[in-house]
């Protein structure tokens, strides 16, 4: 045990003084974890489509609907005149202009005749994508004005007053069509004073408070499904995981990489002169590698459960988690270490495998991401099992029958690889 | 001290070592010479247990076969390839071996010290050994293989490379050890060198022991003539012959000699005999 000790310290302290090694272990996975993170956030930038804003009513209306939009998460306004508006559009540097038309604050009060009120949109063509988008929320913020004079009784009655006053004089043929609107609007009216007393009298009320919020003709209750399904809280629930995996694949190239280094730079040949087993010495590198993967994978998760306030759901299920994958990759190590007979083959044909298992297994894009197709094709990669198991501690919420039997499986592959990684090795080495 | 007996190894077809026998004596410095592919690694591969022979048995008298571990900590090598850790220091590369021999606390610390100390490492022993010279690194390469204080030692081509300081300091080194006890197996192709430091020599070509004697037996049985070369104002006489003042005589009375030296047989012209002129791959 002694010398199965000596030879990890070595390979630990190696593995910390290659810089470069140590970069691909631990930094580029919690690179990889916080750019995917950040995009997946949606952090790091506004995404609202930038648009130029030109009022050519100048009335109190349009100078509302204005403020509306420039308050509207979706878009970035800039008022401007439609020269410039034109222009910036023109040079890229807005999505689109919108165009309010002389007349637009009247015909936003007419709700019962005369022309809709008209507005103008200008696309780049480049970015057609967005123009549905943004008509899709001009017409969200136009209907949640009109929506807003609906459950304004004073407001409402002063159209009703204003189209009696156009039935007035409507031609005396079209009388008889508009004799029936007429009476109605006069009802209307009569329920809308009413409504007003009524909003007057119960203005303290909370629950009236609530009714002035506004006639909905539809209500939709927008559910968070994730969390109610134990879905990932934040982004960062789920590239850690994947940078996890990154530090181990990292850990099974170098430590691989670095049996075919002793064996090509002789210090393997001195090992095998002192008196050890060959167990022994493999038994060293698998352990070095084995503290690595699991020191590196808890540094990770401590760096995001600070950093990034991710919260694990189980902390227990989260260590047996990475001694598995752990194991896993162990023997994966120990295979891609008889692949090659130079650093440079044995390299090459690592990173081949490692690359295919994790593009396959969920390591390059989430397996949330994947058809159900790649997802079920996944399962022949150890890094699927990996990540899912990870996962299964943080945020998939996983019972500890389902957790053990990922574990199995995760132990299984990395012994059968070790046993004929291990073979392979005391075959070659004589 | 080390034993061959009619040892035999084969790759695939290709013989390495055809029936060899040797008796390594205790406290010797015994020269294995030969030319490339002579078979000098694959008997050194199989002194320390890395190899196993077809047929025929390797001992380490009185301790058994190297195969087994505990046989292997009585023997340290140098082997030709420099065995280090670059990233470690020459202090944490002795530490390790010493650790792998079975050393630990203060008995470690000493033996670093004093393998240290014997190839006058200690002032940089904190450095890096890729920050270190090819003779330095030569220096410890033979420091780690003396950290346990092995009694037997194989050193391959322990002076490959370095500069001519370094390789004195390499011989005042095996002598030191050689008078302390230790048994030494020398490789090497220089052959100044083994005519300088071995007791005995074994000259191997093809898997085979060609001849196996002192250095002076050696060259007394096949080093050949004394060569005599005369400069004349004609240009260079070369003649061998076991009488170069006869020679000497002959050429003074013609007066066309210039200039006159007699080359003596070394241990090249023993090797050159007995393993022919021809280039090897």
């Amino acid at each position: 045990m002694h010398k199965v000790l000596a030879l990890t310290v070595k390979d630990l302290r190696l593995m910390i003084r290659d810089k470069a090694g140590f970069f691909f272990i631990f930094f580029f996975p919690l690179l990889f974890a916080i750019f995917f993170g950040v995009i997946f956030s949606g952090e790091g930038g506004s995404s609202a489509i930038p648009i130029a804003m030109v009022d050519e009513d100048s009335s109190a209306n349009s100078a509302k609907f204005i403020a509306t939009l420039a308050a509207a998460p979706e878009i970035n306004v800039l008022q401007t005149t439609r020269a410039d508006a034109v222009d910036k559009v023109r040079r890229g540097k807005r999505a689109a202009y919108i165009v309010l038309h002389k007349g637009f604050g009247e015909a936003s009060e007419r709700m019962f005749w005369g022309d809709p009120a008209e507005v103008e949109i200008g696309l780049d063509p480049s970015r057609k994508a967005e123009a549905g988008m943004l008509q899709g929320v001009l017409t969200r913020y136009f209907m949640e004005g009109l929506t807003a004079s609906f459950t304004d009784p004073t407001q409402m009655r002063r159209h009703f007053r204003q189209s009696q006053e156009k039935i007035k004089t409507a031609p005396e043929k079209d009388k008889p069509y508009w004799t029936p609107l007429s009476s109605a609007l006069t009802q209307l009216d009569s329920f809308f004073a009413q409504s007003a007393t009524d909003s007057v009298r119960d203005s303290s009320s909370a629950q009236n408070k609530a009714k002035g919020k506004g006639w909905e003709p539809l209500k939709v209750v927008v559910s968070d499904v994730a969390v109610n399904q134990n879905g990932p809280k934040n982004p960062f629930d789920v590239t850690f995981p994947q940078a996890a995996i990154w530090a181990m694949i990292g850990c099974a190239a170098a430590f691989g990489i670095s049996l075919v280094t002793e064996r090509r730079g002789g210090t393997l040949m001195r090992l095998h002169t002192a008196p050890l087993s060959r167990w022994q010495i493999l038994a060293g590198k698998a352990v070095a590698c084995f503290i690595t993967i699991v020191t590196v994978s808890l540094a990770l998760f401590l760096f995001a459960s600070v950093i990034f306030h991710i919260r694990v759901g189980s902390i227990l299920m989260l260590l047996l988690a990475i001694i598995s994958a752990g194991i896993c990759f162990v023997g994966i190590m120990m295979l891609l270490s008889v692949m090659g007979k130079t650093e440079a083959s044995a390299g090459g044909i690592g990173w081949a495998v490692l690359l295919v298992m994790s593009m396959i297994g969920g390591g390059m894009i989430p397996l949330l991401f994947m058809p159900a197709w790649m997802q079920t094709f996944s399962s022949i990669s150890p890094v699927k099992w990996a990540i899912l198991t990870i996962e299964g501690a943080v945020w998939r919420g996983f019972s500890p029958e389902l957790m053990l039997t990922h574990c199995g499986i995760l132990v299984a592959i990395g012994l059968v690889c070790f046993i004929i990684g291990a073979r392979v090795f005391q075959w070659t080495e004589g | 001290m080390l034993r061959f007996e009619n040892v035999k190894k084969s790759f695939g077809k290709t013989v390495a070592v055809a029936g060899l026998s040797l008796e390594v004596n205790q406290g010797e410095i015994f020269g294995l010479l030969g030319p490339n592919g002579a078979g000098k690694t694959t008997s050194v591969n199989l002194a320390i247990g890395l190899l196993q022979p077809d047929v025929g048995t390797i001992e380490i008298v009185g301790a058994g076969a190297p195969t087994a571990p505990l046989v292997r900590s009585r023997i340290g090598i140098a082997p030709q390839a420099l065995a280090l850790y670059e990233d470690l220091s020459g202090q944490e590369n002795l530490a390790f071996f010493g650790q792998l021999q079975g050393l630990s606390g203060a008995h470690l610390k000493d033996r670093v010290k004093w393998a240290l100390d014997f190839v006058q490492l200690y002032d940089r022993r904190k450095d890096r050994v890729k920050a270190y010279s090819g003779g330095m690194k030569r220096r410890l390469n033979l420091a780690a293989a003396l950290i346990h204080n092995p009694p037997l030692l194989l050193l391959d081509e322990p002076t490959a490379g370095v500069d001519p300081q370094s390789r004195n300091a390499i011989y005042e080194n095996i002598l030191n050890l050689r008078k302390e006890g230790h048994t030494i197996v020398y490789t090497t192709h220089y052959m100044e060198e083994a005519q300088r430091l071995c007791d005995r020599v074994g000259i191997i070509d093809q898997g085979k022991m060609l001849a196996l004697d002192t250095v002076s037996n050696l060259i007394e049985q096949f080093g050949g003539k004394d060569l005599a070369i005369a400069e004349t104002a004609e240009g260079e006489i070369r003649i061998e012959t076991e009488n170069p003042v006869a020679e000497l005589e002959k050429l003074r009375q013609s007066d066309r000699l210039i200039r006159f030296r007699v080359d003596r047989p070394s241990l090249e012209s023993v090797f050159l005999n007995l393993t022919g002129r021809k280039l090897r791959d």
